[in-house]
């Protein structure tokens, strides 16, 4: 039963269930098996033999089987080496591209810094006016305080007017 | 008196002697039973008794033997159908 150019059935492990050749025998316990199986050493009790035979050659290559084995409909076991895909490498960069790189950045800066800096400006200004002003009408309420009524009617309009400008900005 | 969620059994006791010198009972998790083989019942090796959170960090390849019905049949029944499939 156990010959070279029998198809076998590994039994046991993880090829189970899958067909192989028997390329060599090694001794009276293991042989060599190869096909949809990885080629490997094989205990002849992890085998079973079916009713084909192949003429093949003692330890033929892996090549050979899976052409012996394509007549049979089975496909022999392709381990693919994995496509190499090299790593990009970190290249330095020249001063020439920090140069070019550096550029942009300061474009890209300018582009966006100064709008920003305006806006705040502008917030800044009318914030810090707004302060001003606030800061004078307390003052000028402070100094109203002391001072006598008809005084606090003439100023009291403009006052009002002051704070009602700049609660909203506020809010804003 | 523990916690009255705790007096089921559904959790098991744990003992451990603490650094003040008393024993404490932790409650735990039970473990699940042994893997068994689907067709003759036997005790299945290479299958891990460990609780889900830690299988959830295991490798596929350390849950089960890498073979066909890994996990699921002995490989003794494993051979057998294997042989009984070619034989026919």
């Amino acid at each position: 039963m156990i010959e070279i150019g029998r198809v076998v059935v590994k039994v046991a492990g993880r090829d189970a269930g899958k067909k192989g050749v028997i390329i060599g025998i090694l001794d009276d316990k293991f042989v060599l098996v190869d096909g949809e199986t990885r080629r490997r050493k094989a205990n002849i009790l992890h085998i079973e033999p079916l009713n084909q035979v192949i003429k093949i050659e003692k330890n033929a290559s892996h090549e050979a089987v899976a052409k012996a084995l394509e007549e049979l409909g089975i496909k022999a076991r392709q381990t693919k080496p994995k496509p190499k895909t090299q790593k990009p490498k970190a290249k330095r960069k020249t001063p020439e591209q920090l140069r070019k790189l550096k550029e942009e950045k300061r474009k890209l800066m300018d582009i966006f810094k100064p709008k920003k800096k305006e806006e705040a400006q502008e917030i800044k200004e009318t914030t810090l006016e707004d302060k001003a002003g606030l800061a004078e009408a307390k003052e000028e309420k402070h100094e109203h305080g002391h001072k006598e009524h008809k005084e606090r009617k003439e100023a009291k309009p403009n006052e009002k007017k002051v704070p009602k400008k700049t609660t909203p900005k506020k809010n804003e | 008196m523990p916690a009255p969620r705790l007096r089921s059994r559904s959790l098991r006791k744990v003992f451990r002697r603490v650094p003040g010198g008393r024993t404490s009972i932790h409650y735990k998790r039970k473990k699940h039973k042994q893997a068994r083989c689907g067709n003759c019942g036997a005790l299945l090796k290479g299958v891990p008794r460990e609780l889900p959170y830690k299988m959830r960090s295991m490798a596929k390849t350390k849950k089960r033997p890498e073979r066909p019905f890994g996990g699921v049949l002995c490989s003794r029944c494993m051979r057998r159908t294997i042989i009984d499939k070619f034989r026919q």
